[in-house]
């Protein structure tokens, strides 16, 4: 037989890591509210049946407010499925069961399933399934998807319960007027094809999807809208007295982690310590990952491919292959290829990281303590989670804005997290400071990091002080979850799937555009294969067009010039192409140049993928918004960093253009205030032209 | 009084939610007359707040607290 079922229910009680347990699936989860943005399913066999299971972001009521939640909503009125698996977390159940309330008014099958019992558990409590199963007319499975799962359980409840038909009974349903309502209107009800008891609650809670789907009919008073809330919430209070009882002792181990939650919310949540803390926490990151035990494995990964280039060389000398076929494979796929594949120990450990601080509940506490900071930018402390996750990924990243529920500042959002360095910037970074800068490298990375968040910061700012680009009043309502340690499995897990993404992009995209980008920088159309720096190579030819734009920056070459452009496919081939074409030192002449290009590679476009991501969420403008945004920011902050820094060490004649850049700049940034300004009309506090 | 005037760590009863853009989602949060409320703590620049009812926590910009019209419980 076949079924299909679908998991549903709040943010954050854990559906997503019931998906992976069912499907046996990898799946994004994390500890906070909004993890999941889209519908996923997966097909899994259970003993001898098939299932087909669907994961949907999480939501608190069929009255959504985000297009995430719509994408719920819309799955359950009009997706086709057996029987809802409605996910509850343990700690939290009269919140959560609201929800399900509004789907028992649907009338479809539904199973519930308490998660996270857990940590009921380890406080000495559980909860009476029967009694709650029966006071809803629904089975009730007790689980916990970190211990002791059992999928079959919850599967046979699903198969069982999709095969009969309850008549429930939801006594607060009497209070209401709901014949009327529907006598009302009856006719568009019906043309709705709507169910006629879901349709007529939500007329009474003047939902403004049913309102427009069954039409202009009969409105209902505004004073239902909190009665029908404030009836769901007695009812579910009558359901769960006495449902959660004592069974047991809490454990010693709970009693410790309790006051050390405590202790860390005093500390995580202190007005003066929150941002210390996270700057504390951000720069131990980093410093791991770059300075000690990162760098400790990259750099036995690169001496292993100094000697498997050198070996390999000496080897294929002696054959009879010709002479560009052995360069190619020493340096345009070992050297290059290999030169990337050396930081996969950095990326597994930047990403163990990140799933850290998901997985914690930290990030929510950093996004409620930068709120008020955020407001007056513009944006909200939701885009925090947003741009932690850009440190991994960009183009993931920026589809986790979805939960931002104003657009404008949705959108905002979307195009300024690439600034913020991800991880496929970091073996560019590494390799070019390592060289250029030795111990001091990893000052300057974390220098990059801060200017990345800087300049976020300062065009969200500048955004916000026009009229144009003003966000709109954002709601900032956010739950806060529980301190939560992830298991051993998780975390072997995340270094697994992040290992295999890194080696499978090195692998394909970065090998496959290494081999182009090094026969077209080693052939001459006219001569065939000449080596790199002849002058007469294909790519020095092309190039050589373009490079003097690149010059006031410092790094006005081919080579420089090539890695930049094929880093808009992956900004990993910024570094393959710049070791294939000569290495470091030989690409940039001073160090100068080389931090010049490194701020440059931090801002500028990250990757195709990323502005696949900008269009998918913001749409086509926002993408060539960004598009340029970025690749204007990029010049026009190298070029002032640049000449800042000559003019501390080359003296008054660079002194001088740097100061006029800056006032160049500043009378520009004053000019575009001034045009902003001209729009507001006179005597008006905010029109459609005005904004 | 409103949430956003709340004393840190006392417990309060909300007296009703505000009529406005936010209500709906205020209600569908579980913020409904007569439940307990307790103001956990305030964030800097702009006073965010965060807060604790029906057994959960949850925090609130302070445009989004101004709707909750609280009273000593």
């Amino acid at each position: 037989m076949e079924y299909s079922f679908v998991l549903t229910g709040n943010p954050n009680v854990g559906k997503t890591s019931l998906f992976n347990r069912l499907t046996r699936s990898f799946e994004h989860v994390g500890n906070w509210h909004g993890v999941t943005v889209d519908r996923v399913s997966k097909s899994a066999k259970f003993e001898g049946d098939d299932i087909n299971i669907v994961d949907l972001p999480g939501f608190y009521s069929l009255t959504v407010h985000s297009f995430e939640e719509e994408i719920s909503r819309d799955e359950i009125l009009f997706g086709k499925y057996d029987a809802l698996i409605y996910v509850c977390a343990a700690d939290n159940l009269s919140r959560n069961l609201y929800l399900l309330l509004q789907l028992l008014e649907l009338d479809v099958p539904v199973v519930v399933v308490v998660n996270m019992m857990d940590e009921l558990y380890a406080v000495g409590k559980t909860i009476d399934a029967k009694k709650l199963g029966d006071a809803l007319g629904v089975p009730v499975v007790l689980t916990s998807a970190k211990r002791g799962f059992d999928g079959g359980e919850i599967i046979s409840a699903a198969v069982a319960e999709s095969k009969k038909h309850r008549k429930r009974d939801l006594p607060y349903l009497r209070h209401l007027p709901i014949r009327s309502i529907y006598e009302k209107n009856k006719d568009g009800i019906t043309k709705s094809k709507l169910k006629p008891l879901y349709a007529s609650v939500k007329l009474l809670e003047r939902d403004a999807f049913v309102e427009s789907s069954v039409g202009s009919g009969h409105v209902a008073e505004t004073r239902y809208v909190a009665e029908t809330v404030r009836l769901r919430y007695e009812f579910i209070d009558s359901v769960t007295e006495n449902i959660i009882i004592r069974d047991g002792k809490q454990s010693a181990l709970n009693k410790a982690s309790e006051a050390l939650a405590s202790f860390a919310d005093k500390i995580l949540l202190n007005k003066f310590l929150a941002l210390p803390m996270f700057l504390l926490i951000m720069s131990g990151i980093f410093w791991i990952t770059f300075g000690t035990i990162g760098s400790f494995f990259t750099d036995i990964i690169e001496k292993g491919i100094n000697i498997a280039v050198e070996s390999t060389e000496s080897f294929l000398v002696k054959t009879n292959l010709p002479v560009w076929l052995i360069k190619l494979v020493c340096y345009g796929i070992i050297d290059g290829v290999g030169g990337v594949a050396a930081f996969l120990p950095q990326i597994v450990i930047l990403f163990f990281f990140l799933a850290i601080l998901e997985d914690s509940g930290y990030i929510s506490r950093l996004a409620f303590m930068t709120d008020g900071l955020f407001e007056k930018i513009g944006l909200s402390g939701r885009a925090v989670f947003t741009m932690i996750m850009g440190f991994g990924c960009s183009a993931t990243a920026v589809l986790t804005a979805r939960g931002l529920d104003d657009e404008m500042m949705r959108n905002k959002t979307v195009v300024l997290t690439p600034f913020l360095p991800c991880s496929a910037r970091l073996p560019v970074f590494t390799a070019v400071a390592g060289a250029f800068f030795g111990k001091m490298s990893v000052l300057a990375i974390l220098g990059l990091y801060v200017l990345g968040a800087v300049v976020v910061v300062a065009s969200a700012a500048i955004f916000e002080s026009g009229k144009k680009l003003k966000s709109g009043e954002g709601s900032f309502v956010m739950e806060m979850p529980r301190y939560r340690i992830p298991t051993t499995e998780r975390v072997l897990q995340i270094l697994w799937s992040n290992a295999k993404t890194f080696l499978i992009k090195v692998g394909s995209i970065v090998l496959v555009l290494n081999v182009i980008i090094w026969i077209l920088g080693n052939f001459s159309l006219t001569q065939g294969f000449i080596g790199a720096g002849s002058g007469d190579s294909i790519l020095e030819q092309i190039c050589t067009v373009i490079s003097p734009i690149f010059a006031p920056l410092g790094f006005g070459n081919w080579r420089a010039v090539t890695a930049l452009m094929s880093g808009l496919v992956a900004k990993e081939v910024v570094l393959s192409t710049v070791n294939s074409l000569g290495g470091v030192t030989a690409v940039f002449g001073d160090s100068l140049a080389a931090i010049c290009f490194l701020v440059y590679t931090l801002l500028y476009v990250p990757c195709v993928a990323t502005l696949g991501s900008i269009r998918k969420e913001a749409g086509t403008k926002w993408m060539i918004f960004g598009l340029c945004l970025q690749l204007g920011t990029a010049y026009v902050v190298t070029l002032a960093f640049r000449l800042t820094a000559l003019a501390f060490s080359c003296g008054i004649g660079y002194g001088i253009a740097a100061v006029s850049f800056w006032a160049v700049a500043a009378l520009l940034a004053a000019l575009t205030k001034i045009i902003f300004e001209k729009r507001r009309c006179v005597r008006c506090d905010g029109c459609k032209h005005c904004g | 009084m409103v949430l956003s005037g709340a004393k840190l760590n006392s417990v309060y009863k909300i007296a009703e939610v505000k009529d406005g853009r936010l209500t709906r989602r205020l209600l569908d949060m579980g913020f409904t007359p007569r439940c307990k409320i307790k103001a956990l703590g305030f964030a800097p620049f702009g006073g965010t707040v965060l807060v604790e009812l029906r057994g959960f926590t949850v925090a609130l910009r302070k445009s989004a607290a101004e709707y909750i019209v609280i009273e000593a419980d």
